[in-house]
């Protein structure tokens, strides 16, 4: 159940602050909801604990498949944060382009 | 194989018409002439077989898929029509060789004409729905490319024809999938052969509803006739060939093709009747009105094509016979008509009907032909025009919907044949009549008139002659009705109703002709709905809708546009709340360690939204990050946890160069924080609870079993996650470090819009400490690499711990870093061509691709990958700092400024 809580957390903070004046704000608020995809898509593996190494039993393990997606998602991830605030460095001096248009 | 043949000269003749006119301007015509009349000659040559009630066919497959052929079939039908479109082709391929200038001609008037053409015969040959369709299509875009070469002014009369042919050629194409559904063959003989399956199917009325459209739109027909006058701004060759002899006759053969399915049922045959009635009184209500004699005729050609989708609806065999009939002889009138027409505006320089007098002094000959096709449209005896008129007349009088529907639609005919009379009285009067008006006028050159002089003679000849047609006609309404015995079609009658109605139809004309000045009066006051400022109202309403519906599109804030998303997710929500039933029990490890994490996430989480300077809503969301990586630590999600930990610390250096030089405080909250707080509020709800009622729930999949199991014997490694990612999934992840690839080259791009910004930091402690800590962050990369089979770590983790140490390096110093070897190209193209080469080289030896191998005996191919995976992450984090380190140029232009 931590992990519904989490992600109901998160997808909530993501989503307001994506609503939100400023660039700033909606890449951070996709960083936001990207931790709450990683969350999810682990707990869809099973909630076990125990790390996924040989040696520990199969029962307590967390099953590594979704760890796998999840590793690549979190560096993918990052590609596209880190190319948003590339945009945002590049497009213009204003942090909020947003704020121009109408609101 | 000939019909093949014919289409592939015709097409030829329009892809070598440019060169034609090039070599011979626009004498081409003349060639492109007898390329026409060479097409029928050949299709005329197999009348034998086709008056012997038997085909010509011709099929090779198209789309075997979809049962889709290209077939072609020679029936009467077929023969009448294609040989309607090739001989008045001809005829107006001629006349451009003296209408058009040398330098129109070169122009795409005869590459266009002539591919009409082509299409047009396909359309007549085709026995394939689909290909039916596919060339009625070519036929509508040749008619807007050709009345669009009229320039500015036929913008919006193109746009009209085109609209309106186009949801015609829609509705066509609906009736095509429907009768291939219907019949289970696109085979258009097979279709009609069985008129049982089509009827009896659901789609039935559909069918007959689209086809109608169809032929409604294409043949202007009531309500869709107002693009056909409007289509006259095209010039004179165009009208005479497109819109009136042949391209709107598509439509009435369409009719004519799908009479063995519907003829004689009543809908079909009261939709028809009315609609091609209304049409025809209309027509020739608004032609006697007009005073531009090309308008009349324009007006005159959508009458006389409502008696023939009226006609049709009738549906016996003396009604077919007739409309056959009166297509030919139409066809013959009309383009001779509007041909003259064009003479006459070329020499007088006036086509008002009121100015034209006396022209039989100065221009004899043409005012001869003019009043000859003007008698045969009029139904005068003996033309042509008397003749099919006389059998139109029988053939409505057949009609049997309701037993006074003869009488009606017979009369009615003869009122929209007497307006016929009347305007048709009135151009040979312009002729005739009158005080010559410009005596120095005189006749066309020999060459021009000719084309329609021979059509004028032929309608002339015609109509005594007409039993010469009777086998043709006979064959034709024995394909379009099977099973039916045509009547004979001779010129005289005799005393028959239908020379009653011919006799009131001239008297009633007559008298319409003699008060014309009164009439003309009368029609001058009565108020007609503009066509085509009715089309222009409801295009731009259209259109305006389409704005409105689109506007949401267009917004300029982000918000608007990732709101949608979000409601979908709500919508998605409740769709979910009311759909998912019963759920199997928890599977729960339950830790207490864990819903502390939480409480602490709650309030990071909470932190960032309220946060109002730049610098706490960073240090906030980083924080959020770190527990995250907790909570995944605690899962057992150990790989994950480290990568997002050094993820967050990257973000944060990241973070650090972009906001340097920008406002502490963030933008004000805007109106829109409380909306968008009760729909992020709803969100995560939504997210919880599908989360909750989804996950947890049963036991390890047998994917991770087997993973768990199987890895370590099949890979030699015990980091179970690493050989999922390197020998099990290795494509997922070459993938992922293409999309890593492809952020860094957009960086690049990016960065290429900056110069470098070095910047001093007086920060000796972390000049220091980069400088003491870079080297052993390095080894320990290169560590975790080596060691990322096993143990915790592998390429993406090793690559971020040394993406941390140039990136701090770059912090620290302000210099961008400049050795040869951390240039991101060089890193991303190394790392390309080494996972991909690890990748291909089990296809030489017969394995899949990216299959392990061992290259020496403790080391895997699956560490060359890593490396390459390691390669591409770190040309991310260096084209990052490059990128983001450097100043933006407006910066510095400001600067300067």
């Amino acid at each position: 159940m931590t992990a519904a809580v989490a992600v109901g957390l998160l997808v909530a903070g993501g989503a307001y602050l994506v609503l939100q004046r400023g660039l700033l704000r909606v890449v951070l608020g996709f960083v936001l909801l990207g931790h709450a995809m990683v969350v999810l898509v682990l707990a869809a593996g099973g909630d076990r604990g125990g790390f996924a190494l040989p040696g520990n039993g199969a029962g307590e393990t967390a099953d590594p498949l979704p760890q796998a997606f999840v590793l690549t998602a979190v560096v993918i991830a990052f590609a596209v944060t880190v190319y948003l605030l590339g945009l945002l460095r590049a497009g213009s001096d204003e942090p909020d382009d947003d704020a121009r248009g109408p609101s | 194989m000939s019909l093949l043949v014919s289409l592939a000269v015709l097409g030829g003749l329009a892809a070598g018409a440019p060169l034609l006119t090039r070599a011979l301007g626009r004498n081409a015509g003349y060639v492109l002439a007898a390329g026409f009349l060479a097409v029928a000659g050949v299709l005329a040559a197999h009348a034998p077989t086709v008056l012997d009630d038997r085909t010509v066919d011709w099929g090779v497959e198209w789309v075997p898929e979809l049962g889709v052929s290209l077939a072609l079939r020679l029936d009467g039908v077929s023969l009448v029509f294609s040989l309607v479109a090739l001989v008045v082709g001809a005829l107006v391929m001629a006349y451009c060789c003296r209408y058009l200038s040398d330098t129109a001609a070169r122009g795409p008037v005869y590459p266009l004409l002539t591919l009409f053409a082509a299409a047009m015969v396909g359309l007549v040959l085709a026995d394939d729905l689909v290909l039916l369709y596919v060339f009625w299509e070519i036929t509508t875009l040749c008619s807007f490319a050709l009345v669009s070469t009229a320039g500015a002014k036929a913008a919006g009369p193109g746009r009209h024809a085109l609209v309106v042919t186009v949801v015609g050629g829609l509705a066509l194409l609906v009736a095509v999938v429907l009768l291939t559904l219907a019949a289970g063959t696109t085979r258009l003989s097979a279709v009609l052969a069985d008129p049982a399956a089509v009827l009896d199917s659901p789609y039935a009325v559909a069918v007959a509803a689209c086809v109608a459209v169809a032929a409604f739109t294409k043949s202007a027909q009531f309500p869709f006739q107002s693009w056909l006058p409007g289509a006259m701004v095209a010039m004179t060759p165009v009208s005479a060939y497109l819109h009136a002899a042949t391209m709107v006759k598509a439509g009435i053969y369409l009719l004519v093709r799908m009479s063995p399915l519907f003829a004689g049922q009543t809908a079909w045959s009261a939709v028809l009747i009315t609609v091609g009635l209304t049409t025809a009184l209309l027509g020739a209500v608004q032609a006697l009105r007009e005073h531009d004699l090309k308008a009349v005729l324009a007006r005159s050609t959508v009458s006389q094509l409502g008696l023939l989708v009226a006609v049709i609806g009738v549906g016996t065999a003396t009604a077919l016979a007739a409309a056959l009939l009166h297509t030919v002889a139409h066809a013959l009138f009309k383009a001779t008509l509007f041909m003259l027409v064009g003479i006459i505006d070329k020499e007088t320089g006036s086509r008002d009907v009121r100015e034209l007098s006396g022209l039989r002094t100065v221009m004899p000959w043409t005012a001869a032909a003019t009043a000859v096709a003007a008698l045969s449209m009029a139904g005068v005896p003996p033309m042509l025009g008397f003749v099919s008129k006389e059998y139109l007349f029988m053939g409505l009088l057949s009609a049997d919907v309701t037993p006074w529907a003869g009488p009606v639609a017979g009369a009615v005919a003869v009122i929209a044949s007497a307006l016929t009379f009347a305007y048709g009285a009135r151009i040979v009067w312009g002729a005739f009549g009158g005080p010559v008006e410009q005596p120095d006028l005189y006749e066309p050159a020999p060459a021009f008139l000719a084309p329609a002089a021979v059509a004028a003679a032929v309608g002339v000849a015609a109509g005594p002659a007409v039993s010469l047609l009777d086998p043709v006609i006979d064959s034709a309404t024995t394909d379009a009705l099977p099973g039916s015995t045509p009547p004979s079609v001779y010129a005289w009658h005799g005393l028959s109703p239908e020379l009653a109605m011919s006799t009131a139809t001239v008297a009633v004309g007559l008298v319409l002709f003699w008060q014309r000045d009164r009439v003309d009066a009368a029609l001058q006051r009565l108020r007609l709905p503009d066509g085509p400022a009715l089309f222009t109202r409801g295009h731009d309403a259209l259109l305006a809708l389409g704005g409105r519906v689109g506007a949401p599109d267009r917004s300029p804030t982000l918000a608007a546009h990732l709101a949608r998303p979000l409601l979908a997710v709500v919508a998605l929500g409740v769709v979910g709340l009311v759909t998912v039933g019963p759920l199997p029990g928890r599977v729960d490890a339950g830790d207490p360690g864990r819903w502390l994490v939480v409480a602490l996430l709650a309030a990071a989480v909470l932190g960032t939204v309220l946060a109002t300077r730049t610098v706490a809503l960073v240090a906030l969301v980083g924080v959020t990050g770190l527990f995250v990586a907790l909570w995944l630590l605690l899962s057992g999600a150990l790989d994950v946890a480290i990568t997002l930990l050094l993820v967050e610390v990257l973000t944060a250096v990241v973070l650090v160069l972009v906001l340097r030089g920008r406002p502490l405080r963030l933008p004000a909250p805007g109106p829109r924080r409380r909306p968008a707080a009760v729909l992020a509020v709803a969100v995560g709800l939504v997210a919880a609870g599908a989360t909750a009622a989804l996950t947890g729930r049963r036991e390890l999949s047998a994917a991770g079993t087997f993973f768990l199991d199987r890895a370590e014997e099949l890979t030699g490694g015990t980091n179970v996650v690493n050989t999922v990612l390197v020998d099990f999934r290795g494509l997922d992840t070459l993938l992922e470090s293409v999309v890593v690839g492809v952020a860094a080259l957009g960086l690049l791009l990016l960065g290429s819009a900056t110069v470098p910004h070095p910047t001093d930091t007086d920060d000796v402690l972390l000049r220091v400490g980069t400088r003491l800590l870079a080297p052993g962050m390095l080894l320990l990369s290169a560590w975790l690499l080596w060691r990322g089979h096993d143990q915790p770590g592998g390429g993406f983790i090793s690559a971020l711990v040394a993406g941390i140490a140039v990136a701090l390096r770059q912090l620290a110093s302000g210099t961008v870093p400049t050795s040869r070897w951390l240039r991101p190209r060089v890193l991303l193209g190394a790392g390309a061509v080494l996972s991909v080469g690890v990748g291909v080289a089990p296809l030489a030896v017969g394995d899949a691709l990216l299959t392990p191998f061992s290259l020496l005996p403790s080391l895997s191919s699956a560490l060359v990958f890593d490396v390459g995976v390691w390669l591409m992450v770190l040309a991310l984090v260096v084209a990052v700092v490059q990128a983001l380190g450097a100043r933006p140029r407006h910066e510095l232009e400001g600067a300067a400024a």
